[in-house]
């Protein structure tokens, strides 16, 4: 498989995780934190999530991740952390009762 | 936290968790288009025996049904006839999730040094190789057609190349070495009549000369040919070149007892 397969679905999937509420954005930045984010994302990126929470007045997990999208977290955030993500999901919804992970 | 209103209990059934069904199908079925995953993945995991358990009848039947018209049965077939939505409609969720997380934690373990990349790293690694393949198709390519001996493009092709250097060699050796050689004769000659007094200094040469190469070294340097072999020697190999051309009387007689050279030889002896 190439990067950009492997890229693609974890986009996928961390956008199908926000979409069916397997987590939520602070479930994200519980894992891509702000040492993590402010380590791999561009700063032409950086510069949009403080200018949005400029605008906005506040900083939130959902706000960061509107300009953040998973798209862009698959993109620059190593797979690593988004994948701990989807399994502390998985974890806390019960499926990998049976699995050790 | 998250889910809120939501009973965390109802996770614990497959399928309880109503958002969860469709996370599995998306994650499911992405990895399969995107080639993160295969049916053997899939098969592996939700086996014949977790679909003889959980599967419904409607759907063996269709699946029976298109396992029997197939020339060939595998996990592709099976995955295909079913459908990932089914599968994860019927199959318990951790068993989906043992699939998708093997899928995940393989995909990270092959390219895992990918992720640390901090995206300057690769660029380099990537970058260099490609010009060298590309550089040594065109000299193949030049080869073939360029049998006819232009100095130039061999000399060319055998510095692109390392293994029809031999061939190379031999053909430009006979060319431009004698060009460059006899080019640089014509002035180098009288040079040359200076180095013979330096025979026996020559013993030494192996180390630090490298215009002396001629008188001493040439033997060992080259590849041997023959006209580097005839031109050396004719320069300094043997130590007179004046004895060489002292020619002795005898020859010199010879030369007088020819016709042309009675009236020559006149000449000759008015001038002397």
């Amino acid at each position: 498989m190439s990067n950009d397969q492997r890229q693609a679905w974890f986009a996928r999937v961390m956008e199908s995780g926000l979409e069916n509420d397997i987590f939520a954005p602070s479930d994200v930045l519980a894992h891509a934190t702000p040492d993590v984010l402010a380590s791999h994302l561009p700063p032409e990126l950086l510069s949009k999530v403080l200018a949005a929470s400029l605008a906005a007045g506040s900083m939130t997990p959902e706000r960061v991740l509107e300009t953040v999208t998973p798209e862009l977290l698959a993109k620059h955030l190593p797979h690593e952390v988004l994948w701990q993500c989807i399994a502390a999901a998985a974890t806390r919804a019960g499926v990998n009762k049976t699995v050790g992970s | 936290m998250h889910r809120g209103g939501r009973d965390q209990s109802r996770g614990q059934q497959d399928g309880g968790l109503v958002n969860l069904k469709p996370f599995l199908v998306a994650a499911l079925q992405s990895a399969l288009d995107l080639g993160i995953a295969i049916p053997d993945d899939v098969i592996r995991h939700v086996t014949a025996d977790v679909l003889a358990t959980h599967l419904p009848r409607p759907l063996w039947a269709r699946l029976l049904t298109a396992c029997l018209g197939a020339a060939r049965v595998d996990a592709t077939l099976i995955v295909e006839t079913l459908g990932v939505p089914n599968l994860c409609e019927h199959v318990p969720a951790h068993i989906l999730w043992a699939c998708i997380e093997e899928v995940g934690l393989r995909s990270l373990s092959r390219p895992s040094t990918a992720p640390p990349m901090s995206s300057t790293r690769p660029i380099p690694l990537t970058t260099p190789p490609p010009p060298p393949i590309e550089h040594k198709p065109a000299a193949i390519v030049a080869n073939p057609p360029a049998p006819a001996p232009a100095s130039g493009e061999v000399e060319l092709d055998a510095s692109m190349r390392g293994a029809r250097i031999p061939p190379g060699q031999r053909f430009r050796s006979s060319t431009t070495g004698i060009g460059r050689l006899a080019a640089n004769n014509n002035p180098r000659r009288p040079q040359a009549q200076a180095t013979p007094p330096a025979p026996p200094p020559a013993a030494e040469p192996p180390a630090s000369e490298p215009p002396a190469d001629r008188g001493s070294a040439p033997r060992v340097k080259r590849g041997q040919t023959e006209h580097d072999f005839d031109l050396e020697t004719y320069v300094g190999g043997k130590d007179d070149w004046k004895n060489a051309l002292a020619v002795e009387d005898e020859q010199l007689v010879d030369w007088a007892a020819s016709d042309e050279t009675v009236t020559n030889g006149d000449e000759i002896g008015r001038k002397r």
